[in-house]
């Protein structure tokens, strides 16, 4: 099945995403070892308002599955299909079910991210390039190494704008419930994919994240996707992070020389 | 095995972690290939990191070929500098064809037929 013939060749061109902290330049937020090495399982790190501080370089974890046919395996497990968790298939209104098989019959060369244009919200949970959050009382900016990307959280007690202007990562407003950050985001256009799959969404899309430091090293962000005019049923999942302690982000200009193959 | 053809090995498979591309639409995973030839041009870019090298086909002539590989970020990450790889450095690469076969191909290893560091290993022993 075409399907699975991508996930084995995707499998092993991702690889194992092992990033090694390359630039190494030692970060004062972090909690060390007697060794020097980063405690990654040290408890969550709070700001002086006492919130959790999410402040730090971040990655989509590689999934657990084992190697050998698992979908995903070594990758972020919602990178390619945040449908997976389904049972009977993914909850399509007809419409969508009808782009979903299109894009699949042409061989995913529809990926916006083909010709350089930005992987969205949520997809940016699940993909594999490092981002930072900076976090303040009332702004948590994240920056977003693929395609040198930028989102704002207001937590400054605003609300959505009323008719907010369509963008491929939205409006996003934020606020704390105890050690969770809660971000709400509408606003988009409907021209970016969910996954590597090519799950379509509509431009009523409401995105929901929940970004919930475990400790240290590692972080959950909790994905509700709300998208009535798409699918019948909400979607959620959970897409594991990992702290790249000591690394940061690189300039990425992805226009520098994209060169699609044999199209 | 002389050591100048083991000196060093470079495995791709975590610095392709950049799922720019589509794979299934560029590249085909049983076309695999080996080739042996010379560095003629290296392209350090987003998003996708290029080299190109001079191989001698079966009749003897010339052919060159153009090897994809992941962005700088990620093998800057997995250890690589942007003086790596040079024209000029003879290499035996794998990987996989094109779809439409013309002599391109999505690298997975490079081997570089010099004596020198094992560009990788520090990546892979990192975690």
């Amino acid at each position: 099945m075409a399907g699975r013939a991508f996930v084995t060749f995707a499998l092993v061109l991702l690889g194992v995403s092992a990033h090694a902290q390359w630039l190494g330049y030692p970060d004062k937020n972090v909690r060390r070892n007697a060794d020097g090495t980063p405690n990654l399982t040290a408890p969550a790190p709070r700001t002086a308002d006492g919130k959790i501080d999410l402040s730090g370089v971040w990655e989509a974890a590689n999934g657990e599955d084992a190697a050998g046919g698992v979908e995903n395996s070594g990758a972020p497990r919602y990178l390619l299909n945040v449908m997976r968790d389904f049972k009977g298939g993914p909850p399509f209104q007809p419409w969508a079910a009808e782009m979903f098989k299109q894009r699949q019959a042409n061989k995913l060369r529809d990926n916006p991210r083909i010709r350089c244009l930005p992987t969205g919200v949520p997809g940016l949970v699940a993909y594999t390039h490092p981002y930072k959050i900076v976090q303040t009382p009332n702004l948590v900016v994240m920056l977003y190494e693929s395609q040198t990307l930028f989102r704002q959280i207001f937590l400054d007690g605003r609300a959505h704008p009323a008719d907010p202007e369509p963008t491929w990562l939205g409006y996003s407003v934020g606020k704390w419930e105890g050690d969770t950050l809660v971000v709400e985001t509408i606003g988009f256009n409907d021209k970016t994919w969910l996954d590597g799959f090519g799950h379509p969404h509509s431009d009523a899309m409401k995105v929901t994240e929940r970004y919930r430091r475990r400790d240290a090293g590692h972080m959950d962000i909790e994905v509700v996707i709300d998208d009535p005019k798409a699918y019948t049923q909400q979607i959620r999942y959970v897409q594991p992070q990992a702290l790249l302690p000591d690394g940061d982000l690189i300039e990425y200009i992805c226009n520098e020389n994209a060169k699609p193959v044999g199209q | 095995m002389r050591a100048c053809h083991v000196a060093l090995l470079v495995v791709l498979s975590a610095a392709a972690a950049d799922a720019h591309h589509n794979f299934r639409a560029e590249f085909d995973i049983n076309a695999p290939f080996t080739v042996t030839g010379t560095v003629t041009k290296v392209e350090w870019t987003n998003p996708h990191t290029w080299f190109y090298l001079d191989v001698k086909d079966e009749k003897g002539a010339v052919v060159n070929w153009a090897m994809e590989m992941g962005s700088p970020n990620a093998l800057m990450r997995s250890g690589w500098k942007r003086t790596s790889l040079n024209a000029g450095d003879a290499v035996s690469v794998d990987g996989y064809q094109s779809w439409d076969r013309k002599n391109t191909g999505n690298a997975r290893t490079v081997v570089l037929t010099k004596t020198g560091q094992r560009l990788f290993a520090a990546s892979s022993a990192g975690k």
